[in-house]
Order: C-alpha cells, then structure tokens, then sequence
C-alpha cells in the first residue's frame, strides 16, 4: 500500500487492504468503477491519497520513458507535496525546506557552466516533445525530449509563446553573457525552486528532463548575442 | 485528406498557434482572442456539433445491444426516462450504481445494465478516432443539449457527494509528474495562455461557467465532439500524467468540483472550440 496516511483505525485499514485487493484484480482498461469503498469513513487527506494511488482510477503500470512505471509519476515528492497542500504558499520554513533541497540537487557541468549552440536551443525551446505516455507515447530513442519553454514564455518576439511565465525576450541583452548570469540562468532551468520556493516552473535539470547539452544548447538561445532572442 | 491522419493532425494543432484560422504571424493576444471569438459566432451558425445530437437521440430511444431494449428507461437522476434538466445537475449520487457518477459514467451504467453492452468495448471506443464513431459522443452530446437552457446546479447533498468535491479540489492542486504539475498551475490566473491558447481561471466564476455549459463541444481541430471526459483523459496526457480511466472516479470527483465552482452557468450544447 502507497497510502501516506495516519489511519485512525485499525478496522478502516484492514478495509481498505482488501478493497485494494479487489481493485488490483480488475482488467486494466476496468479501472476507475470500485464502487465498493465507503469513501465516507476516511479522513480528507486519506480520501485523496486513497483514490490517487488505489482506486484504479489511472492506469499505473504503464511504463515511462525515464524507467519504472507511472505509478511513480503519481507518487509526490516533499516539494509537490508542501507546495500541493499549502496551494503553493509554503511557510518560511517549508520555503527554506525546499530552497536548500534544491540547492542541494543541482549538479554543475564538468569544466564550468558554457554555452551551447543556439540554433539548437531555439529548437528545443520550441519543441513539447517528450515524457509524453498513454496512447502516444514519446520514443526518445526518435527524437530528443525538448523543453516546452514557449509554452509558458515567449523568446523570440517574432514567436510568442505563453505568458504564465515572464517573457524573456532581450534577456542576454539586458543582463549580459558573463559568470554570474550564466549561473543563475542555469540554475534556474535546473531547479528553479532554488530561488522560488513553489514555482509553476519544472525542474529541468533535477528531474532529468533535458541533458546537460540541451541545457546548454537553451542557455545560447537565451543568453547569446546572435539569438533572435537578444537581436 | 486522409481521416486517418485525423488524429495526427489533432495533436499537432494542439501544439501549435492556430495558423488554420489565417492569423498574422505575430499577431497580438487580444488579436487571437477577437479572432477566436469571430469565428466562434460564424461556426455557431451552423455548428456540427448539432449532427452529433441528431445521432444521439436516435442512438438513445432506439432499442439496442444484447437485450434490445432503449435507453428510455435509464434514470440520469430525476427518474427514468426523465431527460429535463438531468444532465445540469450531474454529477450526483445514484444508490443503485453505489456511487457518484458524471453523464458518461452513468451512460455507461445504463447501457450495461440496462441494454446488456459489454462495459470493456464501451469503454475502449469510448473516444472516436479516425473513422471509428463513438455512441457516448453522440449519445452524451444529445442528453445534455437536453439540458440546454437549466443552469448548473450539482446537489452536493448527499455524503458520498460532498467527499468526491472534497477529493476533486484536492486532485485540482495535487501537482505530480515529471513536470510538477496540477490543474491549478495553468488554470489559476487571470489572462494566461499556453502558447497561444487561453487558459480558464477556476477563481473566475464567469469563465468556470462558460466553459462547463459548453461541453460537450465541437472541436474544430478534431473534427469531432469531444465530452468533459476526453478534455480530462487529453489534460492528463499533455501533463504527462498516466492514461486516467473513462468515467474513473477520479474524473468524476474533478467534474464534480469544476460544476460547483461553475454553479447557476448555463448549459449551451454542443458548444465550438478550437
């Protein structure tokens, strides 16, 4: 059982084991219709755990491309937990939880932080390809994950894109290609909660979403003065 | 074209910037949202979506599947055969399911046990794809245009009732995946787009309303009426969040926590969207 819960009696555990039971034995496209859980007798938090991990409402055998299954894609970490249960407003010291657990997670490039090539970067920007399951899975061995940037901000101003995060536009223009902007442009796509505790933002380097070339490849984009990012 | 490359092509207007509406290339946000709205009150016009309706209704009162019966007698929540208003306050409690159940769930429901259907197939072609045709599209298209006119209005009495809007609020902010993501990232702010398409804000009742009282609708980009449960099972696949079941309770406890937050919106069905 994946539940992470207090469970206040020992029976409603008991209960609940054997309807897990029952679930579990369904075929895999009958999943969803337990219909034999008495929701009623669970505290909120076990009510959510329970039906996310247990009522066989998703397919969670699936397998992913970045190994396991997406069971595991379903099973929260301490950050989306925090940030889950406190609608993205952690306490000071939630907040500084998360901060230093970012910190800790991002790893740097052997021989510094470069750039890439930033006709590369302007592609994976551009592109949603990746991590993508179900019935159309994304075949990395096809192709590269790529990063959805534009889908939350725009870059080249000739190609807008979302707007639930800042545009960047002008970004390496404004700030300039040196040390301490390269540092931080790579930590904040590596692990952006490092400075914003409970961002909307994915964490590219720390979940393994784009590899260390592709990082860099985006950080031309971003930063170098020939992209039409900064012209 | 080939209606084969049908869903192809579906995905990749999802991804990309509406070049088939004949915008600008760098046309401005309120230029899209002007343009979107235009074509809109042209397609409503004539929208297809209303063949989808003429095909459910035939499908519903004609007899049909191993017991050959209709599904007249299938009771959507104000008794059987009471089609009225049915669909507005959906989801609810139905004590002979012994669940919460949304349009498509109870569909479901009434034509396996009343009509004899296999549930498995129904729920595997529960999408149309291509040339397949799907019945619940048609089916759950006509029942709701049944309701157009009542406003939302989800009981939210009985106690199975409230624990799923309890659970589907929580859904709503649970952020998961490798993208860290929940409903609440894209559709929690006023004004936001993804790329260049508009995102509803669930703390702006008037938009919760128009988009609940509008599905089923007819996606232009599909060619097809989609339900409540393909934008949920489409949202989880984007999220890269694994294949959540057709009528699942989970879907159910969203439906149910979005029509609250959409309460007194009209229903206007088939609606057209991108």
């Amino acid at each position: 059982m994946m539940l992470n819960i207090k469970t206040r009696n020992a029976a409603g555990l008991a209960a609940l084991a054997s309807v897990a039971l029952i679930v579990g034995a369904c075929a895999a496209v009958d999943y969803g219709e337990s219909g034999k859980v008495d929701y009623t007798k669970m505290s909120a938090e076990e009510l959510g755990e329970y039906l996310v991990m247990e009522s066989g409402s998703w397919n969670m055998d699936q397998e992913v491309q970045e190994g396991g299954t997406a069971r595991d894609r379903m099973t929260q970490d301490a950050m989306q937990k925090v940030c889950s249960e406190t609608r993205n407003q952690p306490s000071p010291e939630q907040a500084g939880q998360i901060i230093a657990d970012a910190r800790a997670s991002i790893q740097y490039p052997e021989g510094g932080i470069r750039l890439g090539d930033w006709r590369n970067g302007r592609d994976l920007s551009w592109g949603g390809f990746g991590f993508r399951i179900v019935h159309n899975p994304d075949d990395h061995s096809l192709r590269e994950p790529s990063g959805n940037c534009y889908n939350c901000h725009t870059m080249d101003p000739a190609r807008p894109g979302g707007n639930l995060g800042p545009s960047l536009t002008g970004y390496g223009a404004q700030r300039g290609n040196n040390e301490a902007t390269r540092r931080f442009v790579y930590e904040m796509i590596y692990n952006p909660h490092a400075y914003f505790p409970c961002t909307a933002m994915p964490r590219m380097g720390a979940k393994n979403l784009l590899s260390e070339q592709a990082i860099a490849d985006i950080m031309a984009y971003v930063l170098h003065p020939d992209s039409p990012v900064n012209r | 074209m080939s209606k084969s490359l049908l869903p192809i092509l579906a995905v990749v207007l999802l991804l990309v910037p509406l070049p088939s509406i004949g915008l600008a290339q760098t046309p401005a946000a309120s230029d899209v949202a002007d343009s979107i709205a235009e074509y809109r009150r042209m397609l409503r016009e004539g929208n297809p979506g209303e063949l989808w309706v003429a095909r459910g209704k035939r499908l519903y009162h004609t007899p049909r599947g191993p017991n050959g019966v209709s599904l007249d007698a299938c009771d959507l929540g104000l008794g059987p055969g009471e089609l009225e208003g049915a669909f507005a306050a959906l989801p609810r409690y139905f004590e002979d399911a012994g669940r919460v159940q949304d349009l498509e769930s109870r569909l479901v429901f009434c034509m396996t046990h009343l009509q004899g259907f296999a549930r498995e197939p129904l729920l595997r072609e529960a999408f149309s794809s291509g040339e397949r045709e799907s019945d619940l599209e048609a089916l759950a298209a006509y029942v709701a245009s049944r309701s157009n006119g009542y406003p939302l209005a989800v009981e939210l009495s009985h106690p199975r009732e409230l624990e799923m809007y309890r659970i589907g609020e929580g859904l709503f902010h649970r952020r998961s995946g490798p993208l860290d993501l929940s409903c609440a990232t894209c559709h929690s702010r006023e004004q936001r787009r993804i790329r260049m398409h508009g995102l509803m804000n669930i703390h702006n009742p008037a938009q919760v309303r128009d988009v609940m009282g509008s599905w089923p609708t007819y996606r232009v980009s599909q060619g097809t009426v989609r339900t409540l449960q393909h934008r949920m099972w489409d949202c989880h696949w984007q999220m890269r969040l694994p294949d959540v079941g057709y009528g699942s309770d989970a879907t159910v406890a969203l439906i149910l926590f979005l029509n609250e937050q959409a309460r007194g919106g009209e229903v206007d069905v088939p609606g057209v969207r991108r």
